[in-house]
C-alpha cells in the first residue's frame, strides 16, 4: 500500500519547494516527484533513527531528559545552545525559550558569509523582495558571481522562467547576466558574460554604482568600458533582479562585498526598480533568525547570559569554546548543521543533542535524542530564504514525541537561572 | 496562587461609556472570563477603593506582529541593544516568563508585557501581506496576554486590481472573503490605494485620486469605492481601514477630502488621519488642513478614523506604502529597507525621529491635536500614533496628559519649532480639555465599537473581563502609563503595578462566506502567477474560532 502527499514543502535548500509529491510505502518514501537532486537526497526514503543514549548507553526517554536537565544544571559557567537545522518554527521558539531560562549563549546555523549579509544589512537596510517578484518582473536577472543550478538547482526554473506576469512574451521578455567572480562563474546560458578577478569585485561594485548615479570614480580600471555597459543596461531595465549566493562561494571573500552589492541594489531604486536577493541554504535556517528576531530582537548571535538578550555577531561559540568559556552545551537541531569549527570544541564539552539523526552526530554527546525531521516527520512551519512562510508536513511517523515537546519537557526539568555561575 | 474563576471588585469609580456610566462607584462581578450581573455571597473579592476602572485598551491600529514588523526589528539591532529587557518576575506557577529587548519595536514577548503592563488587552496589527499572515499567528503565538488581529492588505493586489480592470466586483468581494478566512485575518486593509502596485511597476506613485494604473482603468477611486463595497456587503465587524494616496505630502489633504467625498453614506474607516491633513503643495511649503478634514468627518456619521498622533522622539516607519519609504530614505539619507511582496503589496522600513525643534515635526504634531480637539464624536475619532509610524505605543500616557490637560500641551507647544504652526488653530489656543469619560472612549469603547467587537470595550453583562484600574493622580501621564490593576480575560495580570501574570491573549479573526466560483478561478491564478501552492496559501490549524458575522 503506497500513499502519496501533494505539495509537500522540501527544505533541501532555501527555494523551498512546496510542490513536491511525495509518495510513501511501507514507512518509506520511494518517490518526491519533481524534487531536485538535492531535494531527493533530503528526503532520502525517510528513515531515521530513534535512539535514545546517555553516556553511549540505550536509555528510557525520562531517564535521558532527566540526565539532560543534570548535566545543564551542573554546569558551572556559561552554556551554549546551538540552533541547527531541520527545525520548525515551533522547536526553533521553544529552543530559544530554553536558551532564555538557562541564561545561555546562542549560535545557530548560520554561515560566516551569511552573518556577514546580516550585519551588512543592519547598517544599511536593503532592497529586496520575495521571489515571486523575480518571477513576475524581473526583466534583468544579474546573476553575481554565482550560478544557482548547483546549490539550488530548481531556483532558475521556478523564479527566472522565460516568462513572467508582468513581461513581454518570449526570450526577449528576461535577459541574464553573468558577472563571474574568478572561479565563481554564473549561468553558461546567460546573455551577456562579465568576469572579474576576486580583487576587482568591491571596486567594480563601487564603479558600477557611481555610473548608475551619473558619476565616475576617475581612474579606469581595464574592465570599466564593460562595466558602462552594464550599467546602461541596468539602467535600461524596468526591474532588476541581482543575485547573489548568501553561503558560499570558492574564494575568501571580503566583508565589504555584500555592503557594496547591498548598495547598488540600493541605488538602482533611484532611476529604476531593483531588489537583490541572496540565495540561502535549507533546513529552516532563515526560520531559525525569524524566529530569534522577534523573540529577541536579534537574527543570531544572541546572548542571554545577563538575563535579557544581547548582540554579539563579534564572539563566535567557537572562539568562546576555544578560551573555554562555555561549561555545556544543548544542541537542538540536526547536528550534522553544527560547523566543523564549533563540533571540536563540543567534543571538549559535555554534550546534549536533541535532534533529527542525534545519534549519529560527527561530536561526541553524553546525552543523545533522535528526533525527526522537520518537513518530513514534524508538520509546522518553515520559512523560504526570502522570509515567506510555508506549511511543513509530516509524511511519515517519527521518533516522539516532537522536538518541540522535548525541548519543553527539558525545561520543566531546568530551574531557570537566575545568574551565571562560575 | 491560581487566580479565583469568579471575582467581585468593589469600591472603583467606572468610566463604562458605552453603558452611560461616568464615575460611579458600583460592584463589578466576573465569572470564567466574563462580567456577570452578580457572583455567590463569600465569592473573592478585590478592593479597588481609590481607582477607576475602565475597559481594557483597545488598540484599533498598530504594527506588532507581521513580517514587516520583524524586517524592522532585524534592522534596528542598535535600538534592541541600547535596550535589554529581563523577564518580568511572574507568580508562581506560571509558565516561564521571557527576556526580550525595547526600543521602538521591542520584540514579541516584551510587545505584550508592556501592552498589558499599559492597560491594553487588545490589539489590531494593521497591515500583513496575505503571503506572510502565518508568520503574523507565529509572532501573536509569542505575544502574550493581549487577544490580537490583523488587517490584510488588498489595495494593491494584482488578483483584485484585475476584477476592478474587468469590472467583476462580486468576484472582488468574494476574493476578500475568501482571503480574510484563508490568512485568519480580522479586516480589509488599503494602503496607498494602486500606489504601491504603481511603484512596482515603474510607474512610481498614483498622486490622484483617478490616476489610472499603468494603462488600466483602475483608479485608487476605483480601489476604495470596490474594496468598502467589499467590507460592507459582507458585513465585516470592521469597515474597510484606509490609508490614503499621498501620506505624509503638503497638500494632501485634498486627496483625502476627496476619498472621503468618495466613499460618504458608506462605512469606511480612514487610519492616522493625522498624516493625511496637510495643505500647501510643492512649493509652497506645509501647513495644517486639520480642520477643513476634521469638520467632513464631524460632519459624515458613517466615516471614522484614527489619529495616527505624532509624539516627539525615536519612531520607525515601517509601511506598505513603499514609494513614501523610499522618498522619506531619499530625504533623510537614514538606512532603508524595501521589501516587494509578489503579487500582493510592498514594504518600506526607515528609522527615523519626530523633533520638536523641526517644523514639519511640529506641524505634524500639532495637526495631529487640532484633529482630537475640534473632533465631535470621540466615538469616531479614536486613539492612535500607528505606533511605532508616529511613535511608540508607550507614549499613549503623554498623548492622554495633553488632551485632558491643556496646560501640560501648552508647555509642548512653547518647546517645538513654530515656523509652520502660523494660523493653526492649536497655536491660536484650543482650550478644550478631554474628560476622562471621553478618554474611555477614544481608548477603549470607541475603537471596540468601530472593530465590531462586541464583548469588548464596554463593561455590561456578557463583556469580555478585560479591565484597567488607574489610581487617581494629579499627573495624568504618570496616571495611565502605571495602571494599579489589570484584569484580562478574568485573569488578574497586573498587581499593585507588577505584571504578574502572562496568559495566552486569543487570536480575533473571520471567515466570511463567499461564492466558491471564485476558488476555481484562483486556483489558475496560483497556477499562473504564484510560488506558493494554491493548497498552502490558506494558514491551517489555528487554535481560536473566527468570530461570527452579522
Amino acid at each position: 500500500m503506497s500513499s502519496s502527499f501533494q505539495h509537500v514543502t522540501c527544505l533541501g535548500c532555501g527555494c523551498a519547494c512546496d510542490d513536491i509529491v511525495v509518495t510513501v510505502e511501507n514507512e518509506r518514501i520511494i518517490r518526491a516527484e519533481r524534487a531536485c537532486p538535492l531535494g531527493v537526497a533530503w528526503f532520502g526514503d525517510g528513515r531515521v533513527p530513534g535512539e535514545i543514549r546517555v553516556d553511549g548507553h540505550p536509555s528510557g526517554l525520562e531517564e535521558a531528559l532527566d540526565g539532560a536537565a543534570d548535566l545543564l544544571r551542573a554546569a558551572r559557567g556559561r552554556l551554549l545552545v546551538f540552533l541547527g537545522a531541520d527545525l520548525t518554527c515551533s522547536a526553533q521558539r521553544a529552543a530559544v525559550g530554553i536558551a532564555d531560562r538557562l541564561r545561555a549563549v546562542t549560535e545557530s546555523v548560520v554561515s560566516e558569509n551569511a552573518s556577514a549579509g546580516i550585519l551588512a544589512a543592519q547598517r544599511r537596510g536593503r532592497a529586496g523582495c520575495t521571489l515571486g517578484e523575480i518571477r513576475n518582473r524581473a526583466d534583468l536577472v544579474l546573476f553575481w558571481g554565482t550560478d544557482p543550478d548547483e546549490q539550488y538547482p530548481r531556483f532558475r526554473s521556478r523564479f527566472t522562467p522565460l516568462s513572467g506576469l508582468h513581461l513581454r512574451r518570449g526570450h526577449a521578455g528576461r535577459s541574464i547576466v553573468s558577472v563571474a567572480i574568478g572561479t565563481d562563474t554564473g549561468p553558461a546560458e546567460a546573455d551577456l558574460h562579465l568576469t572579474l578577478a576576486p580583487q576587482e569585485e568591491v571596486a567594480a561594485l563601487a564603479e558600477l554604482r557611481a555610473r548608475l548615479l551619473g558619476r565616475s570614480l576617475g581612474d579606469p580600471a581595464p574592465w570599466s568600458p564593460e562595466l558602462a555597459g552594464l550599467a546602461d543596461r541596468l539602467l535600461r531595465a524596468k526591474y532588476v533582479a541581482l543575485i547573489h549566493d548568501g553561503e558560499r562561494s570558492d574564494q575568501q571573500r571580503p566583508p565589504e562585498r555584500i555592503e557594496a552589492l547591498i548598495a547598488l541594489a540600493q541605488a538602482l531604486n533611484g532611476p529604476t526598480r531593483a531588489a537583490l536577493t541572496s540565495l540561502r541554504g535549507g533546513g529552516n535556517r532563515s526560520g531559525v533568525e525569524a524566529v530569534l528576531t522577534w523573540q529577541t530582537g536579534f537574527p543570531f548571535a544572541v546572548d542571554f547570559s545577563r538575563g535579557a538578550p544581547r548582540y554579539q555577531p563579534d564572539r563566535r561559540a567557537a572562539d568562546r569554546l576555544d578560551a573555554g568559556a562555555l561549561a555545556a552545551a544543548l544542541v537542538v537541531g540536526a547536528p550534522t548543521s553544527v560547523p566543523e569549527t564549533l563540533q571540536r570544541g563540543l567534543a571538549r564539552i559535555p554534550t546534549v543533542v536533541v535532534g533529527p539523526r542525534a545519534s549519529e552526530a560527527p561530536f561526541p554527546a553524553r546525552v543523545i535524542i533522535d528526533t525527526g525531521v522537520a518537513g518530513i516527520h514534524e508538520p509546522g512551519v518553515g520559512y523560504r530564504m526570502d522570509d515567506v512562510p510555508l506549511p511543513l508536513q509530516g509524511v511519515l511517523p517519527g521518533p516522539r514525541p516532537a522536538t518541540e515537546t522535548l525541548i519543553q519537557l527539558l525545561g520543566r526539568l531546568v530551574p531557570g537561572r537566575t545568574e551565571v555561575r562560575s | 496562587m491560581k487566580s479565583p474563576e469568579r471575582l467581585r471588585i468593589v469600591g472603583a469609580a467606572v468610566y463604562d461609556p458605552l453603558n452611560g456610566i461616568q464615575g460611579d462607584v458600583r460592584d463589578i462581578c466576573i465569572e470564567d472570563g466574563r462580567i456577570v450581573a452578580q457572583v455567590p455571597l463569600g465569592t473573592p473579592t478585590l478592593n479597588a477603593r481609590g481607582t477607576i476602572v475602565m475597559p481594557g485598551g483597545v488598540d484599533i491600529h498598530s504594527h506588532v506582529a507581521s513580517s514587516a514588523c520583524n524586517h524592522a526589528r532585524r534592522l534596528l539591532p542598535e535600538e534592541h541593544t541600547a535596550e535589554p529587557v529581563p523577564a518580568p518576575e511572574l507568580r508562581d506557577g506560571e509558565a516561564p516568563a521571557r527576556s526580550g529587548t525595547g526600543g521602538t519595536l521591542p520584540s514579541t514577548f516584551t510587545t505584550g508585557y508592556r501592552y498589558a503592563g499599559l492597560g491594553y488587552t487588545t490589539v489590531f496589527d494593521a497591515a500583513v501581506a496575505p503571503l506572510t499572515a502565518r508568520h503574523s499567528h507565529e509572532e501573536f503565538d509569542d505575544t502574550p496576554i493581549v487577544d490580537g488581529g490583523f488587517f490584510v492588505l488588498l489595495g494593491n493586489d494584482e488578483y483584485l486590481l484585475r476584477q476592478i480592470e474587468t469590472g467583476n466586483p462580486d468576484r472582488a468581494r468574494d476574493y476578500a472573503a475568501w482571503i480574510l478566512g484563508a490568512t485568519g485575518g480580522y479586516a480589509i486593509k488599503v494602503v496607498n490605494p494602486g500606489g504601491i502596485q504603481a511603484w512596482k511597476s515603474g510607474q512610481r506613485n498614483l498622486t490622484e485620486i483617478d490616476q489610472p494604473l499603468g494603462s488600466s482603468r483602475v483608479t485608487p477611486r476605483a480601489i476604495l469605492e470596490t474594496l468598502t463595497d467589499a467590507a460592507n456587503s459582507l458585513r465585516l465587524p470592521h469597515p474597510v481601514h484606509i490609508h490614503c494616496n499621498n501620506l505624509g505630502v503638503p497638500g494632501n489633504a485634498r486627496t483625502t477630502l476627496q476619498s472621503m467625498e468618495t466613499l460618504a453614506g458608506r462605512r469606511a474607516h480612514f487610519t492616522h488621519l493625522q498624516f493625511h491633513c496637510y495643505g500647501g503643495g510643492a512649493g509652497d511649503g506645509w501647513s495644517s488642513a486639520a480642520q477643513r478634514v476634521i469638520e467632513y468627518l464631524n460632519a459624515n456619521p458613517l466615516l471614522s478614523a484614527d489619529v495616527g498622533q505624532v509624539m516627539f522622539g525615536p519612531a520607525t516607519t515601517i509601511s506598505a506604502d513603499a514609494p513614501i519609504e523610499y522618498l522619506l530614505h531619499a530625504n533623510s539619507g537614514r538606512k532603508w529597507t524595501n521589501i516587494d511582496v509578489e503579487l500582493e503589496t510592498g514594504c518600506g522600513i526607515v528609522p527615523y525621529s519626530f523633533q520638536e525643534r523641526a517644523a514639519v515635526s511640529a506641524l505634524q504634531w500639532a495637526v495631529g491635536l487640532e484633529l482630537f480637539l475640534l473632533s465631535a464624536d470621540p466615538w469616531r475619532l479614536v486613539l492612535s500614533t500607528d505606533h511605532p509610524n508616529g511613535g511608540s505605543f508607550l507614549s499613549y500616557p503623554t498623548l492622554i496628559q495633553q488632551l485632558m490637560d491643556r496646560d501640560a500641551r501648552a508647555e509642548q507647544l512653547k518647546r517645538v519649532n513654530a515656523k509652520l504652526l502660523a494660523g493653526s488653530v492649536l497655536a491660536d489656543g484650543l482650550s478644550r480639555e478631554y474628560t476622562l469619560n471621553e478618554i474611555a472612549i477614544v481608548t477603549r469603547a470607541g475603537p471596540a465599537r468601530l472593530l465590531g467587537l462586541r464583548h469588548k470595550g464596554h463593561l455590561g453583562v456578557g463583556a469580555d473581563a478585560d479591565l484597567t484600574f488607574y489610581s487617581r493622580e494629579r499627573n495624568i501621564a504618570r496616571m495611565f502609563a502605571r495602571p494599579r490593576y489589570v484584569i484580562k480575560g478574568g485573569v488578574l495580570v497586573v498587581e499593585e503595578g507588577q505584571l504578574r501574570r502572562a496568559p495566552a491573549g486569543r487570536r480575533l479573526r473571520v471567515s466570511p462566506g463567499h461564492d466558491t466560483a471564485v476558488l476555481r478561478d484562483l486556483r489558475r491564478h496560483f497556477n499562473a502567477h504564484a510560488t506558493v501552492a494554491f493548497e498552502n496559501f490558506p494558514v491551517r490549524g489555528l487554535r481560536d474560532a473566527p468570530m461570527e458575522i452579522g
